[in-house]
């Protein structure tokens, strides 16, 4: 467009499907993000230099809340049959990885006990999340 | 477009169309605002063994590092960042700061190879774990892929 032309061309850019695209993208993410966080929440422990320990999904999370009750995914378990949900929760999965995320109010007792239920459940080596101090969000 | 006469090239369009543009960069960011908070991070650890082979594995060359609350009062969550000035540790039978930890655990630990770069830990049941997950960090922050792993406390 050049000056002093008539404005009728087009004068400004046409938002309208960029709109679309953004609200229904929007609406997408509002109805899926309750469903995507797993497990209770837990206030993790703050340290400086924890290693990265892969996507939430794709493996299985143990929680530990504030009161020590555990969590498998979002699901909260009774110790004794921690065994049987654990593996449940394992499925068809042929890789699977456990993760524990305790709360940093705990004792290590309360961690340990949970270490060593999912040894007995078969797995060997376990994540202990942590979260990178001064990083946002839980 | 209205097409001009007297003044072909420019008048066609002389504005680059932004539209598809901000599109693309707008989904990448909903992506990647849906994406980082799922990603974790942590420390890899070995579990305690259930059994009674964990006195066969603590052979003499194992390095083991002791923390326990008499030495190092950690009941409760530290407060602020770090591990407290009054934490010490045992480690191989010998009583430092958590402090050195970073140091002497390099020192013990830099020259072997890596498969061999193994730490065991022997924690109170009573030690706060934000405590316990702060020493872990202070010990492999000295040494590249160091191993972690749990034994029994007594």
């Amino acid at each position: 467009m050049r000056l002093g032309e008539p404005a009728r061309m087009q004068a400004t850019i046409n938002i309208t499907p960029l709109v679309d695209v953004v609200l229904v993208l929007l609406i997408i993410f509002m109805v899926m993000a309750p469903q995507m966080r797993k497990g209770p929440d837990v206030k993790l422990p703050n340290t400086t230099k924890p290693n990265s320990q892969g996507d939430e999904r794709g493996r299985i999370l143990v929680s530990i809340d504030e009161s020590g009750g555990l969590w498998i995914n979002d699901q909260l378990v009774k110790p004794e049959h921690f065994d049987e949900t654990l593996r449940a929760a394992v499925g068809a999965e042929t890789n699977p990885r456990v993760v524990i995320r305790g709360d940093a109010k705990l004792n290590f007792r309360e961690v340990r006990e949970a270490m060593v239920a999912v040894e007995q459940a078969g797995f060997h080596g376990v994540g202990l999340i942590a979260k990178r101090a001064g990083a946002e969000g839980k | 477009m209205q097409f001009n006469g007297n003044d072909s090239g420019s008048g066609l369009q002389s504005e680059i169309n932004i539209t598809p543009l901000v599109d693309v960069v707008l989904v990448l960011l909903i992506i990647f605002m849906v994406v980082v908070p799922l990603l974790m991070e942590g420390y890899d650890v070995d579990i305690p063994r259930a059994s009674a082979d964990t006195s066969a594995q603590v052979a003499e060359s194992q390095l083991i590092l002791r923390i326990g609350p008499e030495a190092c009062p950690m009941l409760g969550p530290p407060a602020g960042e770090g591990i407290p000035k009054n934490c010490q540790v045992t480690l191989a039978d010998q009583k430092i700061p958590a402090a050195e930890l970073q140091a002497r655990v390099a020192a013990l630990l830099g020259g072997r190879p890596a498969e061999q770069r193994a730490l065991f830990l022997a924690v109170d049941d009573r030690m706060n774990y934000e405590g316990v997950l702060r020493i872990i960090d202070l010990a492999k922050s000295g040494v590249e892929d160091l191993k972690i792993e749990f034994v029994a406390a007594n």
